[in-house]
């Protein structure tokens, strides 16, 4: 684990969804592609096989006509801390290809190191880790498209979202030409974040009083994903709806979420 | 024709019946290997794993492989660490089987990973904390010390051994096989533990996640616990097979009833860990996690409660029984019904082990993931059991792998 | 023979431990690493300098603001254009995926001659003078021949200088059937000529409006400019504004919105009653707007001078909460809530639209839901309804007609509209084909599409096709090949979405006027050319009057002398706003009355007997037990152009699975059907059937079969073409008496296990 640099305070860059807001059109997901160069194939309908980064799912309360209501969620890499640091992947990584940075909280992954073992696509609950099982291939004309911010991954990798790291680095870049040591909360968003209409995504440094993630994590209708199981991603949801906060987790029958005490 | 070749004062088929078998395996081979190449090639969508099922058939065959073979280490243990020195009867056998088996399990590894030429780095990287990073060291290890116990095996055969040089290796080597039998032996537990770390250190699914000391999930010794427990038992099993085949005994009785005893008390001791821990996980560790046991066996159409049943039951405490009492061990059906058992019982744990804790839906609005394998992962999973059938047929016939044989069959 | 053993022996050892030893290995070993990290095939996109360029895309029809990043000359992404009125910094996901679209494979590369048989998509590339003169020749000689009114021109919307050129170019050729595309704005737009006396589009003030009834619009799902509706939506939830969704089925937007009240399709514009029947009877309406700036609220005299009842003794006498609760299946209770709720609000707004509005719906409908504007007074005020003026900044000099031209011009509307059957509609289009196939000779000789494509998005896809069969000769403009393309005689593509200046006014629904531009991102790629140019130069090659009404050297002259001094603010900034201020109530209204006309003209005749009862809709139900109705889904674009690979990505499996589409159903339904989740089954309509795949849905009400739009494109590249069916093919027009609308919101089908 990177320590951080002494000039700058450690950051956690994290995230809070508005599942209120989600309307789950999915921009999120095709900004993501835009913006990463995720490859896209004749077939794209079997999911377990379709790299989305960010994926939206489709939440149920699975009652009955007309109680019916459904709720949409996207979900990221939650760039999880886990316990200083070691997030489910990060940990069983053999080849240190995925480390988790104390400098930004950023879950990082090394695409041209990573050797295609998929110990950390087992290790993810969340489903955030693709496999790339086949080679990238643009039609005739299409790779015009590619951004040189990110690298094109070859075929036997695993990739994941990065919290559009590069757009992370261009920032501190400009920062660093205008003699600033920090990059401030509007020039480093991810791609989904800039993309949502319904402005459902806010993308900042959870650490940061300042930044707007501060204070909308402490909503007491935001929760995350799995928290029992001590991963601490960095991805918080909000939402008003009870069934949906308790979808977030896995409960027993007699407990109630916000009840239950986790480990961070 | 081969005549030259195979051990004295023992007597082998003919060289044609030889070859027809090993030309009927050897296809089957054949077709393994192609499979393994259209994965080289063509990459790991030949298989049906997914982004759900990152882990598949060939992680359990690897995993099942690497725990019927600890029979090598553990027999190895037992002759040269305990001092169970009628087991010399057995080890070269139970050797070949490990060498085999850890053969099989890194070839299936260099095909498994999605960029075979650069899996190297898993050394040049290596992750300390990884449990994969751990196997790949003690996996690659113990294959090195698997092969030096082999190799005097190799020098035994009647040309080779009649090089002096060769002779004096050979001889000098088995000097110092408990040496490597040791390291063997050290490696092993960690190795075995280690894979079983790999499913109970994934604190983010709930059915692999155990709790355990320092940093070794239960699963860890539970393991290595049952490697030695079931390994001896796959060993007794491919003896009898090699028996039936050649139609000769090829081991005495008490020396396969003591490896049996062994193997059965360690059984025995395994279920009841085992049984522990699944009670410990299923009342505790899941339930802190917001999950009852029976959220794991239910609402997919494969995985019922069944499968525990038949993993600790069936492969486990019956196994255990009969091989503990005298009486039902000495009874040839019976104990071999418990070996099997045995084999199946070590083989669906790795099974549920691997296969159960990528298909269990972790958050709560996701889904069972079913898999079944691709023809081709199917291929190159009966690779390894062809060429290990064709190693130990050339084992058999060219080198004297049981010092029994020949006075257990004498030949006029 | 042992001595040469051995030595080969060690031989063959010391050349292996040699090997080990040497740096041979290790290096290749390092080498093949390496080499896997840069294959070849795996592309390295290329680096240089980065800059944006602010264009309006126009693959949606709400018009997405976008900014472009671009490499040098490469397009690579597309965000929303900070600032753009309505989607401001965003857009939607067709328009996101837009690169895709320039980029692709199916963007036609040079003009195009049909070879084969007609929709069988062989086609020969030909010069653009060959093709231009091919065209100008057939519409010279049928001009000749004293058929100019059988020239036609279908277009996907009526404003902006491209369709104007069209709109003008057969005007001066002499036919008047310039068509657009239907639309639930085709509704608003007769809606407010009868109710308001106004030509006008519509414009609801959404983000200030706090109570919001929709009557089945898709809010969330491609209503009205996407991003634009998402960022209302959102403001709502931060505002706690109420939104009640009455819909059949769980839509997102029923899912997102307050209050989710199924209803019996077809049946919103008597909900609309039922709530107007409680405002009215509770004295909750807006007396000042009712009684001040309203007609024919209360009795009033027809020409005859016959007494006729009001709108409120008609919605008293009929409409009551037990009645309308029996019709549509909304407990009484609820309608009466809602319907004080809605009085009640400060700026409470009803809309109406099905889905995405691909299909208008009965005039009844927008009548009853816009009364229900009038009752609470919310017309031209802030947070309501607004009659917007079309856009007027199109002030080209009223061409010079020939001989030719005035006589064909006054032949009556192939489509009907315009007529005396149909006086305030402007467009049929969706009557077209029936009137071909009626038809001994093929009323439209010549047929130019541009931006519009009538053969997917048409209902009963089949009978389109029939009639297209049947005209002579077919000219496409499009860019990217669609169905309608491959129908056609002659393709003289168009330059891509963003390869091209348009000027792109008003995006749907907005509350202020907006014109956009669309600029050049990058260079046309193919042998391709501007439409506008294309047109142009088609008349200039007809001569004559012809000619001289176009007096533009080309497009771009055109529209620079078209937006006058905007031209450089919209290239500054991308965009211009007219200045607009909503006339009072006194001033707001062009009825003979200066009113709010509560019981139009026409329509009060018709339904004084019978009143409203729902649209029926095709098919008998004892052949077709369910009804199967068209959904809009968000991540599916139904208009004329289809989805871009990317958004095929997003595309839930529970919609489509490899080429297979899902339809939805009710547990009840599919358990009497002996259907089960993913099965294979036959949908079929008196239209046609086809082969789907089952999804058990709990939220849809049992009976319905849903069946999402968009699918099923019959062109385009691999990612979209032939991957479910066009809901269209199985389902027909249901003409809306007093409107001519297309009022169908479904049609009777059965589902049967495949």
């Amino acid at each position: 684990m990177k320590k951080a640099a002494d000039h700058t305070k450690p950051k956690r860059y994290g995230m809070v969804i508005d599942l209120d807001k989600c309307t789950g059109c999915g921009a999120c997901m095709v900004a993501c592609f835009a913006e990463n160069n995720i490859p896209f194939k004749k077939d794209e309908s079997e999911k377990l096989l379709s790299i989305t980064w960010m994926r939206v799912y489709k939440l149920s309360n699975k009652k009955k006509y007309p109680d019916t209501d459904i709720c949409y969620l996207p979900r990221p890499c939650m760039h999880c801390e886990g316990h200083e640091g070691h997030s489910p992947c990060v940990s069983v990584c053999p080849a240190t290809v995925t480390d988790y940075s104390t400098e930004t909280g950023i879950v990082s992954q090394i695409y041209t190191r990573c050797f295609g073992c998929r110990y950390c696509m087992a290790a993810c609950p969340y489903h955030a880790r693709y496999f790339n099982w086949w080679d990238p291939v643009w039609p005739k004309g299409m790779e015009k498209m590619l951004s040189p911010d990110v690298s094109v991954r070859m075929r036997g990798v695993v990739e994941k979202c990065s919290f559009c790291y590069h757009r992370y680095q261009r920032a501190k870049d400009k920062a660093y030409v205008e003699g600033r040591t920090d990059v401030e909360e509007e020039e480093y968003q991810t791609a989904c974040t800039q993309a949502c209409p319904a402005r459902a995504i806010t993308f900042g440094d959870l650490n940061n009083p300042k930044h707007k993630v501060y204070e909308l994590k402490q909503d007491p209708h935001a929760f995350r994903l799995l928290e029992r199981l001590g991963t601490n991603p960095k991805v918080y949801y909000v939402s008003s709806r009870e069934w949906v906060r308790k979808s977030g987790d896995n409960y027993l029958k007699h407990e109630e979420p916000g009840h239950i005490a986790t480990k961070h | 024709m081969d005549s030259a070749l195979i051990p004295k004062g023992v007597q082998r088929c003919s060289l044609g019946k030889f070859t027809l078998l090993i030309a009927v395996v050897g296809a089957v081979l054949l077709w393994g290997v192609y499979a393994m190449l259209l994965c080289w090639i063509k990459g790991l969508n030949q298989t049906n794993m997914n982004d759900y099922y990152g882990f598949a058939l060939w992680i359990w065959a690897d995993l099942a492989v690497i725990a019927l073979g600890g029979g090598a280490f553990f027999t190895g243990f037992l002759k040269y660490i305990v001092g169970k020195d009628e087991l010399k009867n057995i080890i070269n056998y139970a050797v070949l089987i490990g060498f085999i088996c850890y053969s099989s399990a890194l070839l299936i590894l260099a095909i498994d990973i999605g960029q075979p030429l650069r899996g190297w780095f898993i050394f040049w990287h290596a992750n300390v904390h990884s449990m994969l990073t751990e196997v790949a060291f003690c996996l690659s290890c113990y294959f090195a010390v698997l092969t030096i116990e082999y190799i005097p095996l190799i020098l035994e055969n009647r040309q080779l051994n009649k090089v002096p040089f060769f002779h004096h290796l050979a001889h000098n080597m088995h000097g110092i096989m408990a040496v490597f039998a040791a390291t063997g032996a050290f490696l092993s537990f960690f190795h075995q533990g280690s894979l079983g770390g790999v499913s109970g250190v994934l604190f983010g699914r709930p059915f692999g996640y155990r709790e355990g000391v320092f940093v070794w999930p239960w699963t860890f010794f539970l393991f290595t616990w049952s490697a030695a427990a079931y390994g001896p038992s796959f060993t007794l099993m491919c003896t009898k097979i090699l028996e039936k085949a050649s139609g000769k005994q090829l081991v005495k009785d008490n020396v396969v009833d003591l490896l049996a005893k062994i193997s059965g008390w360690m059984i025995l001791t395994y279920i009841i860990a085992k049984i522990a821990d699944t009670l410990y996980w299923a009342l505790v560790t899941a339930p802190a996690r917001g999950h009852t046991l029976m959220d794991f066996y239910s609402n997919n159409p494969v995985y019922g409660i069944w499968i525990l049943v038949l993993e600790i039951v069936l492969g486990g405490i019956i196994p255990a029984i009969i091989l503990v009492v005298p009486g039902t061990r000495r009874n040839g059906y019976l104990r071999m019904t418990a070996i099997i058992l045995g084999v199946i019982g070590v083989s669906v744990n790795r099974w549920v082990m691997v296969l159960q804790v990528m298909a269990v839906p972790v958050m709560p609005f996701d889904f069972w993931a079913m898999y079944y394998p691709s023809w081709q992962e199917v291929a190159t999973t009966i690779l390894p059991v062809a060429y290990g059938i064709i190693l130990i047929a050339l084992s058999y016939r060219y080198l004297p792998i049981f010092p029994q044989e020949p006075e257990l069959n004498p030949v006029d | 023979m042992k001595i040469d053993r051995r030595s080969f022996l060690s031989l063959g050892l010391g050349v292996a431990a040699g090997s080990v030893l040497s740096p041979l290995p290790w290096k290749l070993t390092d080498d093949l690493s390496i080499w896997t990290q840069t294959w070849p095939w795996t592309p390295v996109p290329k680096d240089g300098a980065v800059h944006y360029v602010h264009s309006v895309s126009t693959l949606c029809s709400g018009g997405c603001g976008i900014q472009v990043r671009k490499v040098d000359d490469r397009a690579i992404k597309i965000e929303g254009m900070e600032g753009y009125p309505g989607s401001d910094g965003k857009a939607c996901n067709q328009c996101l995926a837009g690169i895709q679209k320039l980029y692709g494979p199916d963007h036609i590369q040079t003009p195009l001659k049909r070879v084969g048989n007609r929709g069988e998509g062989r086609f020969a590339p030909i010069s653009w003078d060959e093709a231009m003169s091919m065209v100008a020749e057939q519409l010279k000689k049928l001009r000749t021949e004293g058929k100019s009114q059988t020239l036609g021109c279908v277009v996907e919307r009526e404003y902006g200088t491209i369709p104007q050129l069209f709109k003008r170019f057969a005007k001066v050729y002499g036919s008047p059937n310039f068509m657009t595309m239907p639309s639930y704005l085709d509704g608003y737009e007769q809606i407010f000529k009868i109710m308001q006396g106004e030509e006008a589009i519509p414009g609801f003030d959404l983000e200030n409006a706090d109570y919001i009834l929709s009557f089945g619009s898709g809010l969330v799902e491609g209503w009205g400019s996407a991003p634009r509706m998402f960022q209302a939506n959102s403001l709502w939830k931060e505002k706690g504004v109420p939104v009640v969704q009455f819909e059949p089925r769980l839509s997102n937007t029923a899912a997102k919105a307050t209050q989710w009240v199924p209803i019996n399709p077809g049946a919103e514009a008597i909900l609309a009653l039922g709530l107007a029947h409680v405002i009215i009877k509770e004295n909750l309406f807006h007396y000042d707007f009712v009684n001040r700036y309203s007609a024919r609220f209360e009795a009033w005299e027809d020409g005859q001078g016959t007494e006729q009842k009001g709108f409120k003794d008609r919605v008293l006498d009929r409409y009551d909460p037990r009645y309308v609760s029996r019709v549509t299946g909304v407990p009484s209770s609820q309608i009466e809530k809602i319907a004080r709720e809605f009085a009640k609000a400060e700026s409470p707004i009803a809309l109406c639209g099905r889905g995405a509005g691909h299909t208008p719906g009965a005039i009844f409908e927008f009548h009853a839901v816009h009364a229900l504007n009038g009752l609470v007074g919310n017309i031209n005020r802030k947070g309501g309804v607004w009659a917007l003026p079309k856009p007027d900044y199109i002030a080209w000099p009223e061409p010079a007609l020939d001989e030719v031209a005035k006589k064909g011009g006054d032949t009556p509307r192939v489509d009907g509209a315009g007529t005396e059957t149909y006086p305030a509609a402007s467009s049929l289009t969706h009557r077209l084909p029936a009137m071909i196939n009626d038809a001994e000779e093929s009323p439209i000789q010549v047929l130019l599409v541009h931006g519009a494509n009538p053969c997917y998005c048409l209902p009963d896809t089949e009978t389109v096709r029939a009639a297209f069969e049947k005209i002579p000769c077919i000219v496409s403009f499009a860019s990217h090949m669609d169905e309608t393309a491959l129908m056609a005689d002659l393709i003289l593509p168009d330059h891509g979405h963003l390869e091209k200046y348009q000027d792109v006014p008003a995006p749907e629904g907005l509350s202020v006027p907006v014109i956009g531009l669309a600029r050049p991102v990058v260079a046309p790629l193919y042998d391709t050319r501007h439409v506008g140019d294309t047109v142009i130069q088609l008349a200039k090659a007809m001569g004559g009057g012809m000619a001289d009404s176009f007096p533009w050297k080309n497009y771009e002259e055109c529209l620079r002398k078209t937006l006058g001094q905007h031209w450089k603010t919209m290239e500054e900034k991308g965009w211009f706003s007219p200045d607009f201020s909503g006339p009072d109530w006194n001033e707001a209204f062009e009825t003979p009355t200066r009113n709010f006309v509560f019981i139009p003209e026409r329509y009060g005749k018709d339904t004084e007997e019978a009143g409203v009862s729902p649209i029926e809709v095709e098919g008998d139900p004892i052949t077709f037990p369910m009804v199967m109705i068209p959904f809009d889904h968000v991540r599916i674009a139904a208009g004329p152009v289809g989805n871009a690979p990317f958004v095929m990505k997003t595309i839930e499996d529970t919609l489509l699975r490899d080429k297979d589409i899902f339809v939805q159903v009710h547990p009840k339904t599919a358990g009497k059907a002996g259907l089960e989740e993913g099965v294979l089954a036959v949908l079929s309509t008196p239209k046609g059937s086809a082969k789907v795949r089952v999804h058990v849905y709990d939220g849809i009400q049992p009976g319905l079969v849903a069946v999402p739009r968009g699918l099923g494109r019959g062109s385009g590249d691999e990612f979209m073409a032939d991957k479910g069916v066009n809901v269209n093919r199985l389902i027909g027009p249901v003409e809306d008496p007093v409107s001519g609308l297309n009022a169908a919101w479904g049609i009777r089908a059965n589902l049967t296990i495949a």
